[in-house]
């Protein structure tokens, strides 16, 4: 059976992938009110997930705030895709 | 929660519940632009039948053009502001934005020919504003309405687009659009076509959030 991809395989990591693959771009505020997790917590697997470009995240500013947007590269569908496929092939579905 | 092992099923489990936790909802907002279009185009509608009915003078049809000036200015900034409060952009919200700026640029397009008309060839094709106004706008809110599944938005923009076609066949017909019937009809069609469904948006995500 196919390993699953450890860098998806973590809770807050697969969170923020699956809320990237369901809109088109998201910003920070937003991850950090639907996955209920820290600040701290985000930005750690925010640069995992883009070192790995699976995201792109971009910074700017609001007036004087600033802004974190996230969207999801095609590398990081593929991934959450064969992520996906695993997981069927795991639980015979 | 990085620490903690997952096991497949729960896998599954935060998939599916981010998935439902992005699911398109109604913002507060939602309805501000069709409100402040449908407001700025009922007021100078109504400024202009009341000036020609005072003065007679054709010039005041001049003042159409503050429908563009108002809004041009002020949509930018109304998308921005509540683009950022929403925090999210959706594949819904791009097609929307598609949708509407395809409309901004046959507006531009449907200005620029007549005014060429108007300047170059001193024939007065202004009726095709009216008609691009009712029909095209309000097959755009027919979609959108289907986009969103918003009931709302497919009557109101059928409502515009109905009145579109009489006004096209009206035009077809040489029938002329005197202001004493016209200008009334339009005015109705642009409060069913954006008003009411601006307010009844902004009404169903006011319930919405109070219920989250």
């Amino acid at each position: 059976m196919k390993e699953l991809n450890p860098l998806l395989h973590s809770q807050l990591r697969l969170a923020i992938m699956s809320i990237l693959m369901n809109v088109e771009e998201a910003d920070f505020v937003y991850l950090k009110e639907k996955t209920e997790a820290t600040s701290g917590n985000i930005s750690v697997q925010l640069d995992k997930l883009a070192s790995a470009e699976y995201i792109v995240v971009n910074k700017s500013f609001v007036g004087k705030k600033p802004r974190t947007t996230c969207r999801i590269t095609d590398i990081g569908k593929e991934a959450f895709e064969e992520y996906i496929n695993s997981l069927r092939s795991y639980l015979h579905l | 929660m990085e620490r903690q092992k997952l096991n497949e099923k729960e896998s599954l489990e935060i998939i599916t519940s981010m998935i439902s936790r992005t699911r398109n909802r109604l913002c507060m907002g939602d309805g501000d632009l069709l409100l402040l279009w449908g407001y700025i185009t009922v007021c100078v509608a109504t400024t202009i039948w009341a000036l020609l009915y005072m003065t007679h003078h054709p010039a005041v049809n001049w003042l159409w053009f503050l429908i563009w000036i108002i809004g041009g200015i002020t949509t930018p900034h109304i998308s921005k502001k509540k683009r950022i409060k929403k925090g999210v952009k959706s594949y819904t919200d791009h097609l929307s934005d598609g949708i509407w700026s395809i409309i901004g640029w046959c507006a531009l397009i449907c200005t620029i020919i007549c005014l060429v008309f108007l300047l170059f060839f001193s024939k007065d094709c202004w009726g095709m504003m009216l008609v691009f106004a009712l029909t095209l706008i309000g097959i755009a809110e027919a979609i959108q309405g289907l986009i969103i599944k918003e009931k709302i938005l497919i009557i109101g923009g059928g409502i515009g687009l109905t009145i579109g076609l009489i006004t096209m066949a009206c035009l077809i017909a040489d029938i002329t659009l005197y202001a004493n019937w016209y200008m009334p009809l339009f005015i109705v069609a642009f409060t069913c076509m954006m008003i009411i469904p601006g307010h009844t948006l902004n009404y169903k995500a006011k319930r919405e959030n109070e219920r989250a």
